[in-house]
């Protein structure tokens, strides 16, 4: 095949799958309605848990830059992050595991395609997208009252509205790593039920400001998840650029390490993946 | 021992279409398909039964190794269209994935037109197919022609050559009318019929097929092995095929390869086989008189008597004395010497195949202590 | 009666043995267990930081819980939950009717609902037998946060509700999923279920931070039962009377939940085998 392109276009191969999952979502319409409303509710639960806790105090860590409204900024971004991964990224994950169990990874083997990307983006949950318009409009009121407020209003940047997106980009993208990551290692660790817990425990660590580890305990329980497993920094450094008056000293620091994390992450989530593709035995029928 | 049975490959079978290569115009035959000393060997966990054994099961696992795949040499040409025989377990499916590259061997090499399988480079990956009748590769939910539509952005197929495949499959298949069916109402049959469809799209050069026609009926059946050998004839396609049923083979392949216990005992023509095992002829005699051999014991094993016509089935050597002693000592009116049916030999095959297996070295062995 | 008991003897025994055969899993899992904890303990660290600097008054209290209750609170939450969470029960009988498993039950001398609870009360020793070190570990090393050693008293009543977490537990979930019989998809349903408890039961902070119409809706609700109330009997926020009445209250919900359970079962069945299925 002279100058024929061995690699199809993956744009289109991703929108294929997006179109084909809409297809399918649509084709059980009541089941899409029930699971969007069952997805919001839960972001609003969790929106009334931080609303109850703000009858008690005006900050979340003394001194921390965590006030009420700064904190829904950073909850809007949490559910940015969690909604695109959740849509995304995390049925693909979940049967990820299916497939090497069953031996059915082996159609995605044989497709000239790299396997990680197939694997990733086969589903796409478009119910998890509906949190989008919780975390905007948290996101909006948010802000306003950060920015009419009479003490102190903040200023947001124009910088700020590049910054935020593009570190939410990085925060999904080491998230993807971690959840590919321990997917695959159900290669060799067979059951993905506490993989899947797993992940929730661990992203649990992502979903507060970093400075509420603090202490004889926290200090170095905050070092981990931000050196060794970063997923401190996933929602922590988009939200610093939008809740926070722009500050690069303040800030830029830990955001060219998020920068430096998102590479790393990705490059050992590819390493994973393909030490578990080599593992992979193919389970017969 | 096991390798003493094997024979050396026969003569190719003169059906295969030439390719040219080199200069000078000389024509070649080029092996599309090189596999040399293949062995593929698992560890399986051992579980053990009673409480005790599953708590130290926590702690101290014990692993038994499955030799899969133990030394496969075998070399495919351009346009052939080979059937693996085998018992269950044999290591045909195994094979199969090695060369599509799902899984990498413990050693030994295998080619596939000049590529290394389990490299899995996309130039090799366009340029065969896998299909397994017991998994399905297409979206449950959704219409085959949702499924098509991907496979044709994932292979890059050109819109117009992607439609003009998928018509002539459809045809030839008749499942036109099915494309915008989901997948998940379709009947057995033209889910096979959809899977090989998609398969097939990106026109393979090599096509591998484990157990195409399990649980279909017989209709079914017959219009899978009518089709593939319509497109294989035309393509002049590789096909590597590997069935519990004979008849897809019969109708099928020329060329047969008898896997059991992880190597190949057998490599050569549908008629070869016969000879090479089955040691006996079935002879027909129509007697003219009432006077009937007394004893058949010495001449050979019955296997019918209708009146006057008896079957026998006699031992290759002994069919000329046989037959001579009969005909010299009874009238006889009408005499057929001709082999046994393909199924049965096959059995015998198998058969021999595992009594001979080596009592000493037993295929699997228990690996104990071993720790994770 | 003798050979009734043999028979969950080894229904228990096999499912006790399935549940060791995934040991990484189990390993792994009781030990993940105990990190949403974490983030607990710091969440509460930071909120009782900031109100200290805000009114200078260090004995500060939340809904009458100190800080140190408050990490007591979720430990013993871990424990309650331990108890009476179903994973999969719900889930699995669906399942069951769905593909027509459930038919062997019609065939079989076992009850359904008398071997699931056996095969849970397994699940459960096998999990408290892995368990129970890292919680006496957590225990230990988190003892300063626990009040004075309660009287025997208490500590009889926080065993039994804690007992009764576990029937009440299964016996909701049951029912949850024999709902199935009617309508086949529940998945939607237990979802709601799940998110209901996980704030409604206590699990996420305790319900007496929660302000009035809410205080009253939880307090008719049996799903208090499941992480709230053993823990707040252990830390001695219910008491005396109350602490009677709610114990009752409780094993009332337990028995209608139970009788509940029985006739969807029956009515199921007749249900089921009356479409011939």
């Amino acid at each position: 095949m002279p100058g024929e392109s061995v690699h199809p276009s993956y744009i289109r191969v991703l929108l294929t799958f997006m179109r084909n999952s809409l297809v399918r979502d649509m084709s059980f319409r009541s089941n899409f309605v029930i699971e969007s409303v069952a997805s919001t509710s839960w972001v609003f639960m969790n929106l009334g848990f931080y609303l109850l806790i703000f009858r008690y105090t005006n900050e979340i860590g003394a001194g921390s830059g965590w006030g009420k409204y700064e904190f829904f900024v950073f909850l809007s971004t949490t559910m940015f992050i969690n909604s695109i991964i959740e849509a995304l990224f995390m049925p693909n994950a979940q049967e990820f595991s299916e497939l090497i169990r069953t031996g059915n990874l082996d159609f995605a083997l044989l497709k000239p395609i790299d396997t990680q990307f197939l694997v990733s983006c086969r589903r796409c949950d478009w119910s998890s997208l509906a949190n989008w318009l919780v975390g905007g409009s948290l996101l909006v009121y948010s802000l306003r009252q950060l920015t009419a407020r009479a003490e102190n209003p903040l200023q947001i940047h124009p910088l700020a509205f590049v910054l935020y997106p593009f570190f939410i980009v990085c925060g999904v993208a080491i998230l993807y790593s971690l959840m590919i990551s321990l997917s695959a290692s159900s290669v060799w660790l067979g059951r993905n039920q506490t993989l899947y817990n797993f992940w929730f425990y661990i992203t649990n660590f992502s979903r507060y400001p970093m400075e509420i580890y603090g202490g004889t305990y926290g200090t170095p329980l905050r070092a981990v998840f931000t050196f060794v497993i970063p997923v401190l920094i996933v929602v922590n450094v988009p939200a610093r650029w939008m809740a926070w008056p722009f500050d690069v000293a303040r800030s830029g620091p830990l955001s060219l390490f998020a920068v430096a994390a998102t590479l790393a992450s990705l490059m050992f989530s590819r390493w994973v993946f393909l030490r578990a593709l080599e593992s992979y035995r193919s389970a017969s029928s | 021992m096991l390798a003493t049975r094997c024979l050396s490959r026969p003569p190719r079978l003169g059906l295969q279409v030439g390719r040219t290569v080199g200069a000078g115009g000389s024509v070649e035959r080029m092996p599309i398909i090189e596999i040399e000393r293949l062995c593929k060997s698992y560890q399986v966990y051992q579980k053990k039964e009673g409480l005790w054994a599953s708590v130290r099961g926590l702690f101290r696992r014990e692993y038994r190794q499955v030799e899969a795949v133990r030394g496969i040499d075998l070399t495919v040409e351009q346009g052939e269209f080979v059937a693996f025989l085998g018992p269950n377990g044999a290591g045909k499916t195994t094979t199969l994935k090695l060369l599509s590259g799902v899984i990498h061997p413990t050693s030994g090499t295998a080619r596939v037109m000049g590529h290394v399988p389990w490299k899995r480079e996309n130039a090799y990956r366009r340029r065969f197919a896998l299909v397994m009748g017991q998994k399905n590769q297409l979206w449950w939910d959704l219409p085959a022609q949702e499924s098509f539509r991907l496979h044709q952005q994932i292979y890059r197929i050109p819109t117009s050559s992607f439609h003009q495949t998928l018509d002539e499959l459809c045809q030839l298949l008749d499942v036109k009318n099915l494309l915008n069916q989901p997948v998940r109402e379709l009947s057995l049959g033209e889910r096979m019929k959809m899977e090989l469809i998609a398969a097939l799209l990106h026109a393979p050069e090599v096509l591998f097929l484990d157990e195409p026609t399990i649980g279909l009926d017989v209709v079914a059946q017959h219009n899978i092995q009518h089709f593939l050998r319509t497109y294989q004839q035309t393509k002049q396609i590789t096909i590597l095929l590997t069935s519990h049923y004979m008849k897809d083979v019969l109708a099928l392949c020329k060329r047969l390869v008898i896997i059991a216990q992880g190597q190949i005992c057998y490599d050569g023509s549908l008629t070869g086989i016969i000879d090479r095992f089955s040691t006996d002829k079935v002879v027909t005699l129509l007697f003219g008189g009432d006077r009937l051999p007394s004893q058949w014991e010495p001449l050979g094993r019955v296997l019918e008597v209708v009146g006057p016509k008896v079957k026998l089935r006699v031992e290759r050597q002994r069919v000329a004395q046989v037959l001579a002693s009969l005909l010299a000592d009874y009238s006889i009116e009408d005499v057929s010497v001709e082999d046994p049916p393909l199924e049965e030999v096959i059995a015998d095959a198998f058969n021999q195949v595992s009594r001979t297996s080596v009592p000493g070295a037993p295929l699997d062995r228990i690996v104990p202590g071993t720790r994770v | 009666m003798h050979a009734r008991v043999q028979q969950w003897w080894v229904v228990y025994r096999i499912a006790l043995e399935e549940r060791l055969v995934y040991r990484g899993d189990f390993a792994l899992g009781t030990l993940m267990r105990f990190l949403p904890i974490v983030t607990q303990i710091f969440l509460w660290w930071a909120v009782f930081d900031a109100m200290r600097h805000e009114s200078a008054d260090a004995s500060e209290t939340i809904a009458g819980y100190s800080y140190a209750n408050f990490i007591a609170y979720y430990l013993l939450t871990m424990l309650g939950r331990a108890f009476s969470s179903m994973p999969g029960l719900a889930s699995g009988i669906a399942q069951q009717i769905r593909n027509g498993e459930i038919k062997k039950f019609l065939i079989q001398p076992v009850d359904l609902i008398g071997f699931l609870l056996l095969n849970r009360m397994a699940h459960k020793t096998a999990y408290y037998s892995v368990a129970l070190g890292p919680f006496a570990l957590v225990y230990f090393l988190c003892q300063s946060y626990f009040p004075p050693m309660p009287d025997a008293g208490t500590w009889g009543a926080f065993g039994l509700s804690l007992i009764l977490a576990f029937v009440l537990g299964f016996f909701l979930e049951a029912s949850i999923g024999l709902i199935a019989f009617w309508f086949l998809e529940v998945s939607s349903l237990l979802f709601v279920y799940m998110l209901l408890s996980f704030f409604l039961s206590g699990h996420m902070f305790p319900l007496d931070m929660l302000p009035y119409p809410w205080s009253t809706i939880v307090d008719f609700l049996p799903l208090k039962y499941l992480a709230y109330f053993p823990s707040a009997v252990f830390l001695g926020k219910v008491t005396g009377r109350e602490l009677v009445i709610s114990l009752w209250v409780e094993v009332i919900w337990v028995v209608a939940l139970m009788v509940l359970c029985r006739v969807m079962w029956n009515r199921g069945l007749a249900r089921y085998s009356g479409y011939g299925g």
